[in-house]
């Protein structure tokens, strides 16, 4: 089992009044999966995507990851722990808009400390394998959305990640361009085993996984 | 990853081109003032570094009942002590005595010349360069030269055991050239001299009694001397060998060190000033790179969270900001190098040189200064590195990521406290500087009591080498001007306003026993109605009563007040102890400000010296028609050029040499407009970045309001508004202070404006007009662009 949340609660004060964005949350992952989260907007399918990934915190219940006890872990370990385990895609890609598609994709590898004839060749490995080798020179904002959104998932993949978390990761992208990506996911989920959980508005994407997760008002239902 | 780091920084900075080169401006302006201000205070302190031992080294200064003090004792007193304490290791005289004449290679010239005792090296330990201490000043023709006037007469040649003819007559050995003195040291050397020569004058040993305090004295004290018991001592040797130590209050034991504060005091002020101004300066470019970084930190709030998640570290993103303002500050440091040695130091000089003396920068002996600026660049990248980071590094990641900070949260007036201390301290400047100008425009036109204006003021004390032939043409120029009918007046006398002696005598009005202590000076029949100062009672000079009017004397209205007198009927000046029927007080002119206007008008007195005796004159007034001025210094020139003089004849108009007393403040002003100048200019550039940072953040709201219909204006009010808001809050700050400050400097004026109201409201409207300028430029840049575009972000 990859991880588990056990009645995640997340809410905000507002006015005294407390307006629940995660309710009692149950989950479990298994490895390999590839889990879609659906619902309307407001319903916390980013909330969600997020406390996976331990860019935010829940106020009650348990959530284990890899058996290591994430609501007990202080922030440092936390940190470690997705930045070992887990990549990230993001509907607006989020690439750093300083630096070339190269440099985007040997950051990572940059803070996990790799040598760098090591960095080199993962890299070069990355344009190889997404077809975007004569793009490795050029500045995020020269790139077409698609490209840049392959250049993020190329950046979520090359620390070889054990989990992919995608919030829209086709939002932003025209039909064409999201077929392109969804077929890529696929293609990691069934070949390299990268358990995969996105979240998306469109059936259409939603059935590329293998489970359907529904929310509505922070509930499961 | 340091690599990366650099690459990076690069990079950003030249993203932001605009913003890089605005802040690399403020900089470099700004660290260059700051090390000009701090270079002069530098050269200050360490002015008097090459003087061993200067805290057992003090100074006698003589208070007087009356509350004046100055900084000479009697004569003997230093022998007397000598032979007394031998908690007193050394002691020497320090005399002015006029400049000698001295001669080499056919060449005359005349340099600073002061008279010591050969214990001089003893006390202050001034290194030589040729020569030693024990015995330089031993020998009586013998003198020692500073390094600058051994370079000027010899070169880089040693000149120990040459010779200079002094005075035409003495035949002077060369004994010892000291080591460079700074221009800002204590000591104003140029030749020294043994005192025993001194003593070969009988003019000055006339002087050198138990009544006359006109000796300075410097002592070196044993280390464990008790200075309170010692100065108890001296003042009891006072009290037992000084002819009337009635007036003497006490003497005072000075410690050398604070010399220059106390015989210069507005070096004190100037240095102080100097201190506050960098300060403040460096506290601008802080503030001002504090503001621009947290500006930019808005827009890299998604950045911080992307690196987060890609496993970055705090430390990381701070060494980044870091170095990319370590960059910035280390090219404006290189700059400011530049500016410094380039501009702003030759332009100190040109301000303060004249009165202080020119300073220069070498990179051997100033490197403290080279490590103090790294010092201080190190210090500001940190600070504006780090600081800025600090509030948005802890962000949560999930909201850093949206680019989303809660602004409204946040206290406008906390979150723009920096850009309030900003305008406070340059409104602050602006407010001193017009203060600053008011009262220099005071001070030269106010009414001084007499006629400054047409007045011509030759110098004459040039010293002749045929004093008959000279005083022959002299008489034959007299008789030409005052037949000229251009002429309206002309007048001999020893001082003109401006420039009178520092030369007092008390006496005493028997019938009260009242001690007055009085000013004095010589002058002839002609002084008073050439500039046109009324007598009050009595008479003015009389050249006809030649042999009698030697004894008669004009006191001024203040002197009249002292002594307690409502008439001079009957009254004459004595001297206490002094047999003699003193002198008769023929006159009393109105007070008028021989001083400039710092001082009160003090007692004063004019004793007669009939017009045609040139040497015991040193100027020539000559009150002439409007616009005839040129024709009548043609008229002088010729008549001086044909006599032979050691000095050249030099002349000015008496309203410029009156203005020209307040050289130094002027140069003060100038200091003051430029940091005003500077910090506003400072402000203006932090505040551009601010707005268009502003601007960016609020690029949909106006397209928003744009698209519901506001037009350009209204967004230009929106977008400046709040920042107008913070100049006048800073405004209200900087009020009372400068209000403050100012009013105690002018309290040191014995005539000064009064602070009005419109002085602070004309540096407020300055401050705001530029602020409104620049905030303007931007502002409608922003508010011009198209809402579509605006609005299709995302």
């Amino acid at each position: 089992m990859l991880l588990q949340l056990r009645n995640i609660f997340k809410w905000v004060q507002l006015g005294g009044q407390r307006i629940f964005l995660l309710k009692d949350i149950n989950l479990e992952v298994q490895e390999g999966e590839f889990i879609s989260i659906m619902g309307p907007s407001g319903s916390g399918k980013s909330t969600l995507l997020n406390v996976i990934g331990m860019l935010d915190t829940f106020d009650e219940g348990e959530y284990d990851f890899l058996n290591e006890s994430v609501h007990s872990l202080k922030e440092k370990y936390r940190s470690n722990l997705y930045k070992e385990y887990i990549g990230f895609v993001f509907q607006s890609y989020h690439l750093l808009d300083d630096l070339t598609v190269e440099e985007n994709l040997e950051m990572p590898l940059l803070y996990k400390k790799i040598k760098s004839s090591e960095r080199k060749a993962l890299v070069a490995d990355m344009l190889d394998r997404f077809s975007i080798v004569g793009k490795k020179d050029l500045f995020p904002t020269q790139l077409s959305g698609g490209q840049q959104q392959l250049v993020g998932v190329a950046r979520a993949l090359i620390g070889k990640p054990k989990l992919i978390l995608a919030d829209e990761p086709t939002g932003n992208l025209n039909s064409q361009q999201s077929e392109e990506i969804m077929q890529l996911f696929k293609k990691l989920n069934k070949e390299e085993g990268v358990t995969i959980i996105q979240v998306t508005h469109s059936e259409k994407n939603a059935a590329y996984g293998s489970r359907i997760i529904n929310l509505l008002d922070g509930r499961k239902i | 990853m340091l690599k990366n780091h650099l690459k990076l920084s690069l990079r950003n900075l030249w993203k932001n081109r605009l913003l890089s080169s605005l802040n690399l401006l403020g900089l470099s302006i700004g660290i260059g003032s700051v090390l000009t201000l701090l270079f002069s205070v530098y050269a200050y302190y360490v002015a008097d570094a090459n003087i061993p031992n200067q805290e057992n080294i003090v100074y006698l200064k003589t208070h007087l009942t009356d509350g004046n003090s100055y900084n000479e004792v009697t004569y003997p007193l230093l022998d007397k002590i000598l032979s007394t304490s031998p908690e007193i290791k050394a002691g020497t005289h320090m005399h002015g005595w006029g400049n000698i004449w001295l001669e080499s290679d056919n060449k005359e010239f005349q340099k600073t010349t002061t008279y010591a005792d050969p214990e001089f090296f003893e006390v202050f330990g001034l290194p030589l360069k040729y020569g030693n201490q024990s015995d330089a000043l031993i020998e009586k023709y013998s003198i020692v030269l500073t390094d600058k006037v051994s370079k000027q007469l010899f070169g880089e040649e040693n000149p120990v055991g040459k010779n200079l003819i002094a005075a035409d007559t003495l035949n002077l050995n060369i004994t010892g050239v000291l080591e460079p003195i700074s221009p800002y040291s204590s000591f104003r050397l140029g030749v020294l001299l043994p005192n025993t020569i001194l003593e070969d004058n009988p003019i000055f040993i006339r002087q050198t009694n138990w009544d006359n305090s006109f000796s300075p004295i410097f002592l070196k004290l044993d280390e464990k001397a008790d200075v309170l018991q010692f100065q108890k001592k001296v003042n009891q040797l006072v009290v037992e060998n000084y002819a009337d130590p009635r007036t003497i209050s006490r003497i005072e034991l000075m410690p050398y060190e604070e010399m220059r504060m106390d015989t210069v005091p507005v070096a004190k002020i100037i240095i102080n000033g100097n201190i506050a101004a960098a300060f403040f300066v460096l506290l601008i470019v802080l503030v001002n790179l504090l503001n621009l970084n947290t500006s930019t930190m808005f827009r890299r709030t998604k950045d911080i969270a992307v690196r987060k998640i890609l496993g970055g570290t705090k430390k990381g993103v701070i060494v980044q900001f870091c170095l990319e303002n370590g960059i910035l500050v280390l090219l404006s440091i290189l700059i400011s190098g530049g500016l410094f040695l380039g501009v702003l130091l030759p332009k100190m000089n040109d301000v303060f040189g004249a009165d202080f003396g020119e300073i220069s920068f070498s990179f051997s002996n100033d490197y403290p200064v080279i490590l103090g600026a790294i010092a201080l660049g190190i210090l500001v990248t940190l600070i504006v590195g780090v600081l800025p980071t600090l509030r948005f590094i802890s962000l949560p990641i999930s909201k850093g990521i949206k680019g989303k900070i809660d602004s409204a949260k946040s206290n406008f007036l906390l979150r723009n406290s920096f850009v309030i201390l900003q305008f406070t301290i340059a409104i602050l400047f602006i407010c001193v500087a017009i203060i600053l100008n008011s009262q220099i425009g005071f001070m030269k036109s106010a009414d001084l009591g007499f006629d400054r204006e047409n007045v011509i003021a030759a110098n004459i004390d040039l010293d002749y080498k045929n004093i008959d032939a000279a005083k022959s043409s002299f008489n034959a120029l007299l008789d030409e001007l005052k037949a000229n009918p251009y002429v309206e007046n002309v007048s001999a006398s020893q001082a003109v306003p401006s420039d009178y002696y520092f030369n007092y005598s008390t006496f005493y009005d028997p019938n009260t026993d009242v001690d007055v202590r009085i000013r004095r000076s010589y002058a002839d029949d002609g002084y008073l109605k050439t500039l046109k100062i009324p007598m009050a009672l009595g008479r003015d000079f009389d050249a006809t009563l030649d042999n009698s009017e030697s004894k008669s004397v004009i006191i001024n209205r203040s002197a009249m007040k002292a002594f307690g007198w409502t008439s001079i009927e009957g009254k004459r000046l004595n001297y206490r102890n002094d047999d003699s029927d003193g002198f008769a007080i023929v006159g009393v002119m109105e007070d008028f400000n021989y001083q400039d206007l710092q001082n009160s008008v003090e007692p004063l007195v004019h004793y007669y010296n009939d017009e045609k005796d040139l040497a015991h004159h040193r100027y020539l007034s000559v009150r002439v028609m409007e616009g005839k001025e040129k024709e009548i210094q043609n008229i002088m020139n010729a008549a001086f050029s044909k006599v032979n003089s050691r000095k050249s004849f030099s002349q000015e108009l008496l309203s410029q040499k009156v203005s020209g007393q307040y050289r130094l403040i002027e140069g003060m002003l100038k200091t003051v407009n430029v940091v005003a100048m500077m910090t506003i200019f400072i402000s203006c550039l932090g505040m551009f970045g601010l707005i268009s940072f502003m601007a960016k953040r609020r690029i949909k709201e106006i397209g928003i309001r744009k698209v519901l219909g506001a037009g350009v204006l209204k967004i230009v009010v929106l977008l400046s508004k709040d920042y107008i808001l913070l100049v006048g809050i800073g405004a209200l700050i900087a009020f009372p202070i400068a209000w403050y400050v100012m009013n105690a400097w002018l309290g040191s004026f014995a005539y000064s404006i009064s602070i009005q109201w419109w002085m602070f409201v004309l540096a407020a409207v300055i401050a705001i007009l530029i602020t409104a300028f620049t905030l303007g430029i931007q502002a409608v840049k922003s508010a011009m662009v198209n809402p579509v575009k605006s609005l299709r972000t995302e």
